[in-house]
């Protein structure tokens, strides 16, 4: 549960099932109902990505969907949002190097 | 294809609002592109401004979820994780749910899609560990995920006042505040939430870098001059994991764009807007806006202008009367729009041929406290003209009043108060307090508490002033816990202190400083006690507390405090030095008289 | 409180605390202090903390060098960091007598031992190049004067004697002296009484109120002076300056604030320690004329304190002729701070051993004034 809020002065966190997802072929701990981005936030992982034209680290910025910096490889697809995509068993997330790979 | 009277797009208190009145009349559909609506509202855990109708001192996930479950109630489609892709001809929707194209008609459209957070270019504001505001809300307080250890917060709007007070209350150290204006961006009670817990909110600085390889390890930041250019020479590092960017939002017109509707570059009300009439029409007829898209503001005004659109859409496809509704919401949405805080959406709206009327707030004087001191009252800290009159409705026994204009800043009368505090849970702004002052040398305070763990009976705490200075210690005496998470713990303190003390906490490892100038913590001066040395004198002698260009202002009676508390002599009976002139630092060439002679 | 002693020493002033400190060195218990209020509340806190040995007789010279060699060793004997610096003193002439008697001072003092030298006008803008020299003949220098925090000194001493398991006593007031037959019972304060044989008067400016208790003269009287502390700025000072023409004194602290002060020019004999506004504009005057870049320093606290004067500004040290076992060490008219550590060795010597043995002080006792005064000069 490290990196994750187990009480809180205000609200209540009931988690949903634990599932299993891989980042960079390790296994991170995620809960059902979480997006990606932030499980992988959750343990310790910052760097989403490295930028197509510099090579630069890049993480999210506003996690709900609009400004696409946190661009992943998820289950082999591509400039996929991390952070409005939930986990599911068995995920499959890479860092996406450039522009990622079709092929 | 399917079709609707009315779309709304967008979940969050605009279109919630708007969905909730339009199912009552016409056939509606939702769409949101969450998997939940109530849009931001759904991490916001800090208490709404306003007034009983509108959600006052309610916290914005239970407002979030209130709307959602009312929408449920009512006959309206709702399709949430569906994210609309772009407004076509012949009224056409587009939206993708499930990763597959669908498309729906419209009679009438509302967007309310919100805005997104403005990004600031500084040097390395791309490195992974810079968010945005809303990203650090949605991971802590959506997903219950530290976002991080050590933060710096860029802006000092209502947005990062509340955001540096959240990060607080999962033991976050929020390092400081920076805001390049030369005043605080937000309202003064939010403002003074975060002081008090010893945040402090640095003006007319801004941020020059982030530092670290592949995620933030620094930050330097450095004081800017009036036209917000650097200051060569003042920049300063500071060791942060996080940097958290609220500088405000850009409201998301892309769709009305697509839907033709005119737009129109309003700094005041957040850039690029819909023209639209007071109705919340745009310049296309079948098209109508609500919430941050129309003009950055606050929640409340979103649901306001949800409601008021869906009113002017209900009006015209059913001809249904509505004339009264609609101008009951014009006129509170005036008032909220009244007070000197929403100066520049007046001057926005009335770029685009809105005229909001400026109300004047009337003065109201205060009745003298003096007589009701001796028992336990309220204390009422609130003295900005802000819409919300919480306090007032709070209140059974008719002690607070704020009058017919909820700008006014409330008067309290003593003789009124039964002591019960339901006020101090109700304030959005936490600046409420309770007190009681009797013949004892010790006085009690009350003070809402939203941090964990909730101190307990007897504990020792610190009494911290409102910029979060230590200025004595106390006893925690009772904790009243409340359903709404606003609990008030009650302490015992030297009466020298109950104007000082407005938070409390548990004490630090590392000592604080009691004297600013000479830089003299209090660890120091117990020690001294502990020595054998009680005497204030030989202790300013030792330490050169008080001897400082303040002259003591501050650290003496915090000194004379730790004294009395450590050696059971009341503060009256302690001598408290002398005071010599000049009382303010003063340079030699004042005192020359030059030719003079 | 104790209600009996082997000494009682009246007033806790650095005075009293050096000489309490020395007795229970030297082995003697039941050292008592008594201090009416809190430790350095006297002259002693309110003294600008100079340590120089640059007098005009012979004596003062011997007895401050033997001060200095004290001083040096403050920190490990007393036990405490009193902000000790050896940065020196530099006397300025303006005139041609004045200069006379520094080249003569200078002289008497070289014979001492002292490592003490003239500097001409030029040397003192090279070494100094912060001082305006407009007008200065000369200047006397000696590196090993300096200067000390006296308010840390006093309470470091009230630390030691406590620790020795003597009694340091305050917020206590002295109210009578018994004496029977010439010797001396006891002592009465406000808080009780100490049987003793023994009382020493190092109350100051008091110290005459002490001697009629016992019937004798102390010819002693407060006289005002006036001194104010700066904001801290970066150490440039190194020396302690006193300018006898221009009338002051300045010294850096190791903290970085200036103090100064002056004489006043009538200065009013009591107890007067008020402020006058008067000392400002008088020293800001003259301070930025000679020292040009501290014109922009902010002042942050001016106060008054009490010298205890003698007639010829000398200290008086000796033993009552018709109270046994009386012994009054006062009148250190402005340098009771920077003699204290030598004086209390001293004093403790003629309790213990009945004579001075490290320094003669002998130049100090009461008849002198009955054979002729010659006052010292080098006071401001």
């Amino acid at each position: 549960m490290e990196g994750r809020i187990l009480e809180h002065p205000i609200l209540s966190f009931t988690r949903q099932k634990r599932v299993r997802i891989f980042f960079e072929g390790n296994e991170i701990e995620a809960y059902e109902g979480e997006s990606v981005a932030a499980a992988l936030h959750a343990a310790g992982i910052k760097v989403l990505r490295y930028t197509p034209i510099n090579g630069r680290p890049a993480g999210f910025f506003c996690a709900v969907g609009k400004c696409s910096s946190c661009l992943m490889e998820i289950d082999g697809v591509p400039n996929v949002r991390s952070c409005m995509t939930k986990v599911r068993d068995g995920m499959q997330v890479r860092r996406q190097h450039g522009k990622g790979d079709l092929v | 294809m399917k079709e609707y009277d009315a779309i709304v797009i967008g979940g969050g208190p605009a279109g919630m609002s708007a969905a909730s009145v339009l199912g009552d009349h016409v056939k509606t559909l939702i769409l949101d592109e969450n998997d939940a609506l109530g849009g931001q509202l759904v991490k916001q855990t800090h208490k709404f401004f306003g007034d009983h109708a509108h959600y006052a001192s309610k916290r914005g996930f239970e407002i979030a979820k209130e709307l959602t479950d009312e929408i449920y109630k009512k006959p309206v489609d709702i399709s949430t994780a569906s994210t609309v892709i772009g407004i076509y001809p012949q009224n056409t929707v587009a939206y993708v749910k499930d990763g597959r194209e669908e498309l729906v008609r419209y009679k009438k459209l509302l967007i309310a899609t919100g805005a997104m957070e403005r990004q600031l270019p500084f040097i390395n504001s791309d490195l992974p560990g810079v968010y945005g505001a809303g990203a650090i809300q949605t991971l802590m307080n959506q997903y219950g995920i530290f976002p991080g250890k050590r933060f710096l917060i860029i802006g000092s709007g209502n947005i990062g006042l509340i955001l540096a007070y959240q990060l607080a209350q999962t033991g976050a150290e929020v390092r400081m505040i920076v805001e390049a204006l030369d005043k605080v961006g937000g309202y003064e009670v939010h403002a003074n939430k975060v002081k008090r817990l010893g945040i402090p909110i640095l003006l007319k600085h801004t941020i020059v870098k982030a530092m670290g390889d592949e995620s933030v390890q620094g930050v330097v930041i450095a004081e800017v001059d009036d036209k917000f250019g650097v200051i060569p020479g003042t920049e300063k590092e500071i060791v942060v994991d996080t940097i958290c960017v609220s500088v405000g939002l850009i409201p998301l017109t892309e769709l009305a764009e697509q839907a033709k509707c005119k737009i129109e570059y309003i700094p005041e009300l957040g850039g690029y807007v819909p023209v639209r009439d007071e109705r919340m029409h745009t310049t296309n007829s079948d098209v109508f806006v609500a919430g941050d898209l129309s003009s950055i503001e606050e929640a409340t005004t979103a649901i306001i202008e949800g409601k008021l659109a869906a009113m002017q859409i209900v009006k015209d496809l059913t001809k249904t009367d509505l004339g009264k509704e609609i101008s009951d919401e014009l006129k509170t949405l005036d008032i909220f729009r009244s007070g000197p805080k929403s100066f520049k959406i007046r001057k926005g709206l009335e770029k685009m041929g809105i005229k909001v009327p400026e109300i004047e707030v009337p003065k109201l004087f205060q009745t003298p406290i003096e007589n009701a001191k001796s028992k336990l009252h309220a204390v009422i800290e609130c003295t900005e003209e802000i819409p919300c009159n919480s306090c007032e409705s709070s209140c059974k026994f008719d002690a607070i009043k704020v009058g017919e204009n909820i700008n006014t800043p409330p008067i309290f009368d003593p003789s009124k108060c039964t002591g019960c505090a339901v006020c101090v849970t109700a304030c959005p702004g936490l600046a409420i307090f309770m007190e009681k002052l009797d013949e004892s040398p010790n006085a009690t305070i009350g003070i809402p508490y939203e941090f964990l763990p909730l101190p307990k009976f007897n504990e020792k705490m610190w009494g911290m002033d409102k910029e979060g200075n230590y200025v004595c210690d106390l006893t925690v005496k009772r904790v009243v816990k409340n359903p709404n998470k606003t609990n008030i713990v009650y302490v015992e303190l030297p009466k020298e202190f109950v104007d000082d003390v407005r938070h409390v906490r548990y004490p630090k490892k590392e000592s604080p400083f009691v004297c600013r100038c000479e830089e003299v913590t209090l660890d120091q001066i117990e020690k001294i006690i502990d020595s054998g040395i009680t005497d204030f004198e030989e202790i300013k002698r030792m330490t050169r507390i008080t001897m400082g260009p303040c002259g003591g202002k501050n650290c003496k009676m915090i000194t004379l405090g730790i004294i009395s508390r450590k050696t059971g002599i009341p503060i009256s009976k302690l001598s408290h030095g002398t005071s010599r002139p000049p009382v303010k630092p003063t340079e030699f060439s004042a005192f020359l008289r030059g030719d003079e002679k | 409180m104790i209600d009996r002693a082997s000494v009682v020493v009246v007033g806790g002033g650095i005075v009293g605390s050096a000489i309490a400190f020395n007795l229970l060195k030297m082995g003697m218990k039941n050292v008592c202090v008594i201090e009416r209020s809190y430790v350095s509340s006297g002259s002693t806190g309110r003294c600008a903390g100079g340590i120089r040995q640059q007098w005009s007789s012979s004596m003062n010279v011997k007895l401050a060098m033997r001060s200095v060699k004290l001083f040096e060793q403050f920190e490990k004997e007393v036990g405490m960091n009193i902000e000790y610096y050896q940065g020196g003193y530099l006397l300025l002439a303006y005139t041609d007598s004045e200069s006379d008697d520094f080249v003569k001072n200078v002289k008497m003092q070289k014979s001492q031992g002292l490592d003490v030298d003239i500097l001409t006008k030029h040397e003192i803008k090279e070494k100094f190049p912060f001082i305006n020299v407009e007008g200065v003949k000369l200047g006397s220098w000696c590196k090993s004067d300096g200067h000390a925090n006296p308010q840390i000194a006093n309470i470091a001493y009230a630390i030691a004697i406590r620790k020795m398991g003597g009694e340091f006593i305050t917020h206590t007031t002295v109210t009578g002296i018994d004496v029977q037959n010439g010797q001396i019972v006891g002592v009465q304060t406000d808080n009780g009484y100490i049987h003793t044989n023994t009382v020493i008067d190092a109350a100051g400016f008091e110290s005459p109120k002490i001697g009629e208790m016992v019937g004798i003269t102390i010819p002693v009287y407060g006289e005002r002076h006036q001194i104010l502390v700066t904001e801290a700025v970066n150490h440039f000072l190194d020396p302690l300056v006193i300018n006898f023409n221009h009338n002051y004194y300045v010294r850096q602290t190791r903290h970085g604030s200036l103090i100064m002060g002056q004489g006043d020019v009538n200065p009013a004999p009591g107890e007067d320690i008020g402020n006058t506004i008067e000392f400002l504009e008088e020293m800001s005057e003259k301070m930025v004329r000679d020292f040009p870049i501290i014109k922009n320093v902010h002042i942050v606290r001016q106060w008054s304190g009490a010298y205890d004067m003698s007639p010829d500004a000398q200290p008086i040290i000796d033993e009552s002729k018709s109270v046994s076992r009386f012994i009054y060490a006062t009148g250190f008219s402005g340098h009771g701070f920077m003699l204290a550590p030598a004086v209390g060795e001293a004093v403790a010597e003629m309790i213990i051993y009945g004579r001075t043995v490290t320094t003669d002080i002998s130049n100090l006792k009461m008849d002198r004034f009955a054979i002729g005064i010659e006052r010292e000069h080098n006071v401001v």
